[in-house]
């Protein structure tokens, strides 16, 4: 039975991040977390006051064996199918251009004049490649690419936005052809903190209205500095 | 120039194994690995069962990375969070509620050096002072079941007090650390 006493909750908290409640305990609690706020709100309290302990104990290098051993679990189930990510030669070679490009973009928005607070971000491919600049701008959002690259033919690349503390990534809608898009205001309101990605979808976009391809490029709004 | 390193960040990686990206998690497994790799072993004592404990949880991780939230916490302290309930859950398993006299315990500090060694961010540095003004032993019991995955059983054949008073005392410095910690 989970208290509704709220010190005894909280008791109960304490102890099942501690990790001194025995195996019937621990599975109570585990079952009651998904569908009481309350006890939620404890543990997680009780997490982040307890976090650093955890580092405590000193690091080791896991068997090196462990990591297949992971793989072949995931591969196992059926939800882990995922396109890899592979970035042919050329696109590489347009990456390292495109490194000084963007160093050249930043400093450019970091020179100019600004009425509002300024936010900016380096979209990242996987491979950490700077690939698109995004700015906000008046309540919206300007792309530009830094090495447009061909779209992989019968996909589109659909543009995502994670505000801080969202659950789910709200669409901004599909990336247009050529190195350049915008998005209007008040779809999104840019905030520092929000993650901005694209994603490699079917045609028309995602059928869910959730990301359902891989993560292309990936990178998080902050403020410019010094501006 | 603003923040736009994913390869260090694990709440990016998080992001990224939620929405499918290939080698996000190998990535994450990289960067974190030891470090949580080491919080299993401290509990379990075993590097077998430290593995299998690990195991679990990049499973679990894998499949709940979407469900990890920025604003209510470090990727660190989420991702730890879940490998010390997978190992915690083995450590049940493998019955835990009995009394040992472990002789590989206590091979890690957990007393002063312990807590020397948590880091001189504020938060620590906090938890750091809070956990000092704590009787001895009643701190020795917190750090054994956090960081050694302890049972009251245990603690208590390690500390040689009853079952009883080790329970009622971890409660109590739970209570005192918390309205410390306000």
């Amino acid at each position: 039975m989970i208290p509704s006493d709220s010190e005894a909750l909280d008791a109960l908290a304490a102890e099942h991040v501690l990790g001194t409640l025995d195996a019937r305990e621990a599975r109570e609690v585990s079952r009651a977390l998904p569908t009481h706020p309350a006890l939620r709100e404890a543990v997680a309290a009780w997490e982040a006051r307890l976090a650093p302990l955890a580092d405590l104990a000193p690091p080791q290098a896991p068997p090196p064996e462990l990591w297949g051993r992971i793989e072949a679990s995931l591969g196992a189930r059926p939800e882990a199918v995922v396109t890899p990510l592979r970035p042919g030669r050329l696109w590489k070679a347009w990456s390292l251009g495109s490194t000084a490009l963007a160093a050249g973009l930043a400093a450019f928005i970091l020179l100019r004049p600004a009425e509002e607070p300024r936010m900016m971000t380096v979209l990242l491919t996987s491979g950490d490649q700077p690939a698109w600049l995004v700015e906000a701008e008046r309540g919206g959002l300007r792309l530009a690419s830094l090495n447009p690259r061909p779209v992989e033919p019968g996909r589109v690349q659909q543009l995502w936005a994670l505000p801080p503390g969202a659950t789910a990534p709200v669409s901004l809608g599909l990336i247009p052809e050529g190195g350049q898009a915008s998005v209007a205001p008040g779809l999104v309101r840019p905030e520092p903190g929000m993650l901005i990605e694209i994603t490699l979808e079917p045609p028309g976009g995602s059928p869910t209205g959730r990301p359902t391809g891989p993560i292309l490029f990936i990178g998080r709004l902050a403020p410019v500095r010094g501006s | 120039m603003p923040d736009t390193q994913p390869g260090a960040d694990a709440a990016l990686l998080l992001r990224g194994i939620a929405a499918g990206e290939a080698g996000a998690l190998r990535r994450l497994y990289d960067a974190q690995g030891a470090r949580l790799f080491g919080m299993a072993v401290a509990i379990l004592r075993d590097r077998d069962a430290a593995a299998d404990a690990l195991h679990d949880a990049v499973l679990k991780i894998a499949s709940r990375a979407g469900q990890f939230d920025p604003l209510r916490g470090e990727a660190s302290a989420w991702l730890a969070a879940i490998v010390r309930n997978a190992a915690l859950d083995l450590a049940r398993a493998r019955g835990r509620e009995t009394p040992t006299d472990d002789p590989t315990l206590g091979d890690s500090p957990v007393e002063a050096e312990a807590l020397e060694r948590l880091a001189a961010a504020q938060q620590s540095g906090r938890l750091r002072d809070c956990l000092a003004a704590l009787e001895a032993r009643n701190r020795e019991g917190i750090l054994l079941a956090f960081v050694h995955g302890l049972s009251h059983a245990q603690i208590a054949a390690r500390l040689e007090l009853p079952l009883g008073t080790v329970k009622a005392w971890i409660r109590r410095g739970l209570v005192r650390l918390k309205g410390c910690l306000a």
